[in-house]
């Protein structure tokens, strides 16, 4: 059923602006080497692609593309979750965020797409890390306390 | 008491492989007694095949088991109406008892049982000993289940049990290399004839009724008529084919014209293996399945003639080569086939009115055959024992004062082997002549011309055989006496006398080898190896005069306690230990089954030939030979003159060649030099076959080898070469590890799809 308050101009400019936040979502992956902006772009073809879908529930008066919606963005904020968490160990690892450091798992034998020694350099930020304290919780986990620092690989 | 004999006659075959296996997973514990075992089994089976053989007429069978039961109604399916197509085999193992049965029964048990006390002596000492007597058990466990089995198809079974064994004894020496090659040979010849019993068994399922295989079924006249008037193959019924077939496997396990050439070959294996296998029972399974359808055999005269011919022409051949051989086992070998030849010359000789007394001759010659021939055998065995090892007739002579009991008994089988008046040997040779001028003189018979060509021609061989048989004996037993030479390469007549040697090297058998190089001499001592080369070879002058008694002794390094240990090798063990028996007689253990073996074939021609009837009537009761034609026949004085003068004048003319030291036998082979040379070289028979047919199989074989490496071979590594390819050079550098070039190809493919589905289709 068809809702005649929602024409169909309106539906195509909600559409061209979904296949263009889709559209530099895909550049952005494609083409940026940090892993937040990275991921950040993969968020942005998220939405382009749940715009696109809630404007064609609207449009054909149907309220599944809506509902896909709702739990399309259950699925992407618990993706955000382990993404993130993901690109901390990751920083941990190198103290960088560049894509190029993270090509070990090519077929052996084969040189590096991009060069490594180009990447973003580190530069610690002065002063003293701070963490947010949590309140400590439950049962004291059976290791030896170590500060987070000294836990790193 | 007999007929739960025959219920249980299951135990004859039974009982020997018991004792075989006995002594085979008694091994060395058993300590060299592991041929008591397998003696008491065969022993045992005597005595029950004795006792049936006196106790039963007629024909009965027992069923022992089902062994394959493929009903029609469970293996027919769809194939509704067609006769062919429905497919039942129902292969009982069931064993029959008639005539022909209990008396090869008896006969086979018998000589077994000689020929394994014999092999006691002969073989003590050997590394192989419960190996020997393991196959041997086996042996006799195949051949009484080949002649007991009641329908084809387990005869077949058997009939390549038997194959097997003799593959097994002809090659006991295995690490010398012409006993390896002599076993090979006669393993390959006998699966050519297998072949030809394998179509056979094809052809009689196909069109015998109800797909049934026994000899119930098939050796009747019914069946038979089905067959003849089946037309099948080049304008040629069912029957002939049949009965061709068969034919073809009996001339390669019973050593006929095309196949008899590995038969010599086969007298590589130890002496006693021989006198059973090789001369005794198992080349005699040809004649004795040609006897046993002899019933399909009488409806073709033309195989019939064709089977007279084979055998006359392979007996006249072996008897020419036989003339000249040095190898005094070789002599004998060639002597098997010829007699062989005698016995097939009857087994076609069954036309007309003598059908039935033709078949009789035959099977009465395989019966008196193998008592002499084993006793001709076992005699150059211990002939053997005595010249450690030796056996060319050029090497020692007149050892008739050393030899006594060998001597004599020698003789007897060589009277008998030649067929003279009373032998056993004259009995049955003079039926298969009479039943021949018999058939020659029927003038109902188609080829009479041409069975009283093979007449003259069997009389003028049992001539030749006479002659070789005497020049045998005599360049054994008579003349000076001579030793192989102590210097020669056979030393051991020193060796024998030295203390150290004789405690030193107990485990070799007298017929140890001379080693002709150290690695030769190793693998022969590890071995025991006999050893018989024939003539020429035999004298090299570089040979090492020595035995290798410096060599580890593989029984004695070991850490069991084998009784020859204490004594010297061949002649020990706790029933017979003597010092020395170079040169000397050999020991009771084997001179007695010798005398054994002689009484019988001065006996039995008597005692069952054409004077009591006896044999004729037992085996009568054969109900397949119910069926043949058959006559009282007359005792034919002419044939008996004839083959008595035949003989008479062989043995005389032996005599005057070879009884004392005389140029006559130079001057006759100078005279017929190319004819010498020919039976010295064997008609180059071999020679011929490696021409025809083994250079071209060997070049099949080279060219499917080339073919099978580059163009079998290639194929399969081309296959596996282009994944590889593909994976390597395509597939490889496309995983970088970059997820970003992961993502482009991922976008780039949905593009395409979108493009794809958008504008085409």
């Amino acid at each position: 059923m068809t809702d005649y308050a929602f024409s169909f101009d309106q539906l195509s400019n909600y559409l061209i602006l979904g296949a263009a936040l889709m559209s530099l979502g895909m550049l952005g992956f494609l083409s940026r080497r940090n892993l937040i902006v990275m991921f950040l772009s993969a968020e942005m073809m998220l939405q382009g692609t749940a715009l696109t879908l809630v404007s064609f529930s609207r449009f054909h008066g149907n309220w599944t593309g809506q509902v896909f919606t709702i739990v399309m963005l259950t699925v992407a904020a618990s993706e955000a979750a382990l993404a993130l968490a993901l690109i901390l160990v990751l920083f941990n690892r190198n103290r960088s965020l560049d894509i190029s450091l993270w090509q070990g798992l090519r077929e052996s034998g084969l040189p590096e797409s991009l060069d490594t020694d180009k990447a973003e350099p580190y530069v610690p930020l002065p002063g003293p890390e701070s963490y947010p304290n949590l309140t400590p919780s439950g049962v004291e986990p059976p290791h030896p306390r170590q500060p987070w620092e000294q836990r790193r690989g | 008491m007999v007929e739960s004999l025959i219920r249980n006659v299951w135990l004859i075959p039974l009982l020997p492989l018991l004792g075989g296996l006995i002594a085979f997973v008694g091994g060395r514990r058993l300590q060299g007694w592991n041929h008591l075992p397998v003696i008491a089994g065969i022993a045992l089976s005597f005595l029950l095949s004795l006792t049936i053989l006196l106790g039963t007429d007629g024909s009965e069978t027992t069923q022992v088991y089902t062994w394959l039961n493929i009903d029609q109604t469970t293996a027919s399916g769809d194939a509704a109406g067609d006769d062919l197509r429905d497919a039942a085999l129902i292969v009982p193992i069931e064993f029959r008892v008639d005539g022909l049965t209990t008396m090869m029964l008896g006969m086979v048990t018998f000589v077994a049982c000689l020929v394994a006390i014999f092999a006691a002596g002969y073989m003590a000492g050997d590394p192989g000993y419960p190996r020997f007597f393991f196959v041997f058990g086996m042996f006799v466990f195949s051949m009484t289940g080949l002649v007991l089995s009641s329908n084809f198809l387990l005869t077949y079974a058997f009939w390549e049990g038997v194959g097997v064994c003799s593959y097994l004894l002809i090659g006991f020496w295995y690490a010398k290399p012409e006993a390896a090659e002599a076993a090979k040979k006669a393993f390959l010849v006998n699966r050519i004839g297998d072949l030809g019993f394998a179509i056979a068994l094809f052809l009689l399922w196909t069109y015998a009724p109800n797909h049934d295989l026994s000899y119930s079924n098939i050796l009747t006249l019914d069946t038979r008529n089905i067959l003849a008037s089946t037309p099948l193959f080049l304008g040629q019924s069912a029957l002939f084919w049949v009965v061709l077939l068969l034919f073809w496997a009996a001339t390669a396990k019973s050593a006929q014209l095309p196949l008899y050439v590995w038969l010599p070959d086969a007298m590589e294996g130890p002496t006693p293996v021989s006198a059973l296998i090789h001369a005794a029972t198992m080349v005699t399974a040809g004649v004795y399945l040609l006897a046993r359808s002899s019933l399909l055999l009488a409806a073709e005269p033309g195989l019939q003639a064709a089977v007279s011919t084979i055998g006359c022409a392979t007996a006249l051949l072996a008897a020419l080569i036989a003339l000249t051989q040095t190898d005094l086992k070789r002599v004998l070998a060639y002597s098997t086939v010829s007699q062989l030849g005698f016995m097939f010359m009857g087994l076609g000789a069954a036309v007309g009115h003598i059908a039935q007394f033709a078949v009789i001759a035959a099977v009465f010659h395989l019966f008196t055959h193998a008592f002499f021939k084993a006793l001709l055998f076992l005699g150059s065995g211990s002939v053997m024992h005595a010249m450690g090892g030796v056996i060319d007739m050029r090497q020692f002579g007149g050892l008739r004062h050393r030899l006594p009991y060998t001597c004599w008994t020698f003789a007897i089988g060589a009277l008998a082997l030649c067929g003279l008046f009373p032998l056993a040997g004259f009995w049955s040779k003079d039926e298969i002549l009479a039943a021949l001028s018999a058939a020659g003189h029927d003038e109902g018979v188609r080829y009479a011309g041409l069975y009283l060509g093979i007449y003259w021609v069997a009389t003028f061989t049992a001539l030749l055989t006479a002659f070789y048989t005497g020049r045998a004996f005599f360049k054994t037993f008579w003349g000076p006496e001579k030793l192989p030479s102590p210097g020669g390469p056979h030393a051991i007549a020193e060796a024998s006398h030295d203390p150290h040697v004789s405690s030193g090297g107990p485990a070799y058998g007298v017929d140890t080898p001379a080693p002709e190089s150290s690695e030769l001499s190793r693998y022969e001592s590890a071995m025991g190896a006999h050893r018989s080369v024939p003539g020429a070879s035999a004298a090299g002058p570089d040979a090492i005069p020595h035995r290798p008694a410096d060599l580890p002794d593989p029984v004695a390094s070991s850490t069991h306690e084998p009784v020859p240990q204490d004594h010297h090798g061949h002649g020990a063990g706790d029933h017979h230990g003597h010092d020395s028996h170079f040169g000397h007689e050999s020991p009771p253990i084997m001179t007695v089954p010798l005398m054994v073996l002689a009484a019988c074939a001065v006996l039995v021609g008597i005692l069952f030939g054409p004077m009591t009837h006896w044999f004729a009537h037992h085996v009568e009761a054969t109900p397949t030979f119910e069926l043949l034609e058959h006559h009282e026949h007359e005792f034919d004085w002419a044939t008996a003159i004839t083959g008595t003068l035949a003989a008479l004048i062989g043995l005389g003319l032996s005599m005057l060649m070879y009884a004392r030291p005389s140029e006559l036998p130079e001057k006759i082979s100078g005279a017929l030099r190319p004819l010498a040379n020919a039976s010295w070289n064997k008609f180059y028979v071999d020679e011929v076959y490696a021409m025809l047919v083994v250079a071209p199989t060997r070049l099949l074989a080279t060219i499917s080898r080339y073919f099978d490496v580059y163009v079998i071979d290639g194929l399969v590594k081309f296959v596996a070469f282009v994944p590889r390819l593909v994976g390597q050079d395509a597939l490889r550098p496309l995983q970088n590890g970059l997820i970003q070039s992961y993502a482009v190809v991922t976008a780039m493919g949905i593009a395409a799809l979108l493009i794809l589905l958008m504008f085409v289709g």
